[in-house]
């Protein structure tokens, strides 16, 4: 979009980049003041969401379509690494890359007949994955060679404080690199947001016809988009494994944990690019508190949070939160500011 | 030689009534073009129906039908006027509404969590004067209340059938499926229909959760197992397509009962996925060659 005429005063930065910036070092800084381990495992917990959710968002936001089985690609990325780690001793900053490419490969296979269909099959596709997946990690135990323990699923040997390994004593390491991959990935979708396969699959997710009359591959562009989130969704994976040091199937590979991350992305805002953290930092922290006080009781309680706040929103506000808090932003910014609205929005 | 013909049996019996819960869930896609994510939810809504009206009043589930019919029917016509319409109006150009998707696997998860928080996780069964009765057919040992389910499959699919082909309310229905904008032109007040068809298809899987009771236990999660069979089932049989239902659902049960005798009961659970992910390779359309009725 075109900056706006008579604006051109050199070397001011824009509002948005101020905040942008506020905001990076206070996630940056504040964690070195923080003693409590919890609370920065909370904080670990937030960023992990927001990246896999904002993985997730460059298919099921932009390419227009709804994966519902995401929890493989994080599992194919935490079995793999471990596995690797465990019998090689590859260390798993190397692996991960393994388990990425190969989730990245499942994922293409997935996409390629689904997406020339329509959008309910290429839903119930990945629900099966998933599902498949974990049916098949439960009853194998070992795999060529590899032990994969079934069900009983697999304990990361612990090595100390060894960064080489992937391994910190001191939860800040997390932080750190979880904040890290967040930026990575928030970063490509940016690019891609603005680049010609961003906006052939806008289009494509939005008039298939249309787009394919255009002479855009629909199909091609929604495999790269693909492509691009399993890849990232599995190096999550590592991730959560390096964090906890034990994956069973059902823990990592679930419906639960797919529909979570569907649903934070859909609830903050398909599509935006700051949706998905958004409703990473509104419903995760709800959603621990309630695991914490009602999951006690039963696993999985903590769901009835996304299902309701989901419904509500697909009712009222059917393009996510993200829709309202940008029309309060800009309300806020004319109620405070003596330059009303000079600044557009650009992009979302 | 025996054990493999009772295996046979069972699997068609067990199959009738995934063909049931999937009747429902290709009955709402035809019309609507949108697969309802919640459609497990709402058998375990019509099993916990099932179980109380049982255990409160005596009522059994074959007579009940008479009571969790309409019940069903208006919880799926409420659900489409209040939830899911607002949604539909915005998408009202796209041909598959993305964001209702979204709305029923919401409402898919809420209704199972909350049925937890209300119900919690344990395995309630009922216990019906029936239960456990078999009948000798030469050899072959057959549950009562599996067949009854089983028929009870068979004469809704073929109600149903009748139903969309020969009323006038069921050829508006396939009308709207077929293209609800030439619909709306017709005279046809696509909101009704939409609840119309929605409540049937609720009610159908009603039908579903009541024939289960006797022999299958209820728990807040249990609609899960159905929900994926029944998404398999629709593909399998051809996405819209009533016979194709039923049949896959009878495939469906055969794979399972077959191969828990040759495997690991878990193990068929995989085979079932592979099926599926074979067809949407090789034969996206469905199996059977059924036209939808659309």
């Amino acid at each position: 979009m075109k900056r706006e005429e008579g604006r051109a005063i050199p070397l001011k930065i824009g509002r948005k980049t101020w905040i942008a910036l506020i905001g990076a070092v206070i996630l940056l800084v504040f964690p070195l003041f923080i003693r409590s381990p919890t609370f920065l495992q909370f904080m670990i917990l937030i960023l992990w969401y927001a990246y896999l959710t904002t993985s997730w968002n460059l298919v099921g936001g932009f390419a227009g379509v709804l994966p519902l089985g995401h929890a493989a690609f994080a599992g194919i990325g935490a079995y793999i690494s471990s596995v690797l780690f465990i019998h090689y001793g590859l260390t798993p900053w190397v692996g991960m890359f393994a388990g990425a490419f190969l989730a990245a490969i499942v994922g293409v296979i997935i996409g390629t007949p689904t997406f020339k269909l329509r959008g309910a099959y290429f839903a119930l596709a990945t629900i099966a994955i998933c599902e498949a997946l974990r049916v098949i990690l439960e009853n194998t135990q070992k795999f060529l060679g590899f032990d994969i323990n079934g069900a009983r699923g697999i304990l990361l040997p612990l090595k100390g404080h060894s960064p080489i390994n992937y391994q910190f004593l001191d939860k800040r390491y997390f932080y750190y690199v979880i904040l890290v991959m967040l930026a990575i990935i928030f970063y490509i979708t940016y690019r891609i947001a603005r680049s010609k396969l961003g906006y052939y699959l806008m289009a494509g997710g939005e008039e298939k016809e249309a787009a394919e009359a255009l002479g855009i591959n629909v199909a091609k562009c929604k495999l790269i988009a693909m492509a691009i989130s399993t890849f990232f969704t599995a190096l999550g994976g590592t991730f959560y494994m390096q964090l906890v040091h034990y994956i069973y199937p059902r823990g990592i590979v679930s419906l639960d944990l797919s529909f979570e991350i569907a649903f934070i992305a859909i609830i903050g805002g398909r599509g935006t690019l700051l949706g998905p953290i958004v409703g990473a930092v509104l419903l995760v922290p709800a959603a621990e508190l309630t695991r914490t006080y009602l999951g006690g009781s039963y696993e999985g309680v903590h769901l009835m949070l996304y299902g309701a706040v989901l419904v509500a929103v697909m009712v009222f506000k059917p393009r996510g939160l993200m829709e309202p808090l940008e029309a309060f932003y800009r309300w806020a910014l004319g109620k405070f500011s003596l330059q009303p609205l000079m600044q557009t929005d650009r992009g979302e | 030689m025996d054990i493999i013909l009772a295996t046979i049996i069972n699997g068609i019996l067990m199959g009738g009534v995934y063909g049931l819960t999937a009747m429902g869930l290709t009955l709402i896609f035809g019309v609507m073009k949108v697969i309802n994510f919640a459609h497990g939810s709402f058998l375990m809504a019509a099993m916990f129906v099932t179980y109380y009206l049982f255990q409160l009043t005596g009522i059994g589930p074959y007579l009940g039908l008479f009571i969790i019919v309409p019940l069903l029917f208006a919880f799926g016509y409420f659900t489409q006027q209040v939830l899911i319409r607002p949604v539909f109006k915005i998408e009202r150009d796209v041909r598959e509404p993305i964001s209702v998707l979204m709305l029923t696997a919401g409402l898919w998860i809420f209704m199972d969590a909350f049925a937890l928080a209300l119900f919690g996780a344990f395995y309630k069964t009922i216990k019906t004067p029936y239960k456990g009765s078999v009948l000798h057919l030469g050899d072959v040992i057959v549950s009562v209340s599996r067949l009854y389910a089983f028929l009870t499959a068979v004469i809704l699919a073929i109600l149903l059938y009748l139903f969309l082909k020969k009323t006038r309310l069921g050829k508006a229905i396939r009308a709207t499926g077929q293209d609800r904008d030439a619909a709306r032109l017709m005279g046809i007040n696509i909101d009704r229909i939409y609840n119309v068809a929605f409540g049937i298809g609720i009610a159908i899987v009603g039908v579903a959760g009541a024939v289960l009771m006797p022999f299958y236990y209820v728990h807040p999660v249990v609609g899960v197992v159905f929900d994926i069979r029944a998404f398999i089932i629709v593909v399998l049989g051809g996405l819209g397509s009533i016979p194709g239902a039923l049949l896959g659902g009878i495939m469906i049960g055969l794979v399972e009962s077959l191969g828990a005798q040759f495997m690991t009961a878990t193990w068929t659970e995989g085979i079932i996925y592979a099926m599926f992910i074979s067809v949407l390779f090789l034969k996206p359309e469905g199996l059977f060659g059924f036209k939808a009725e659309w």
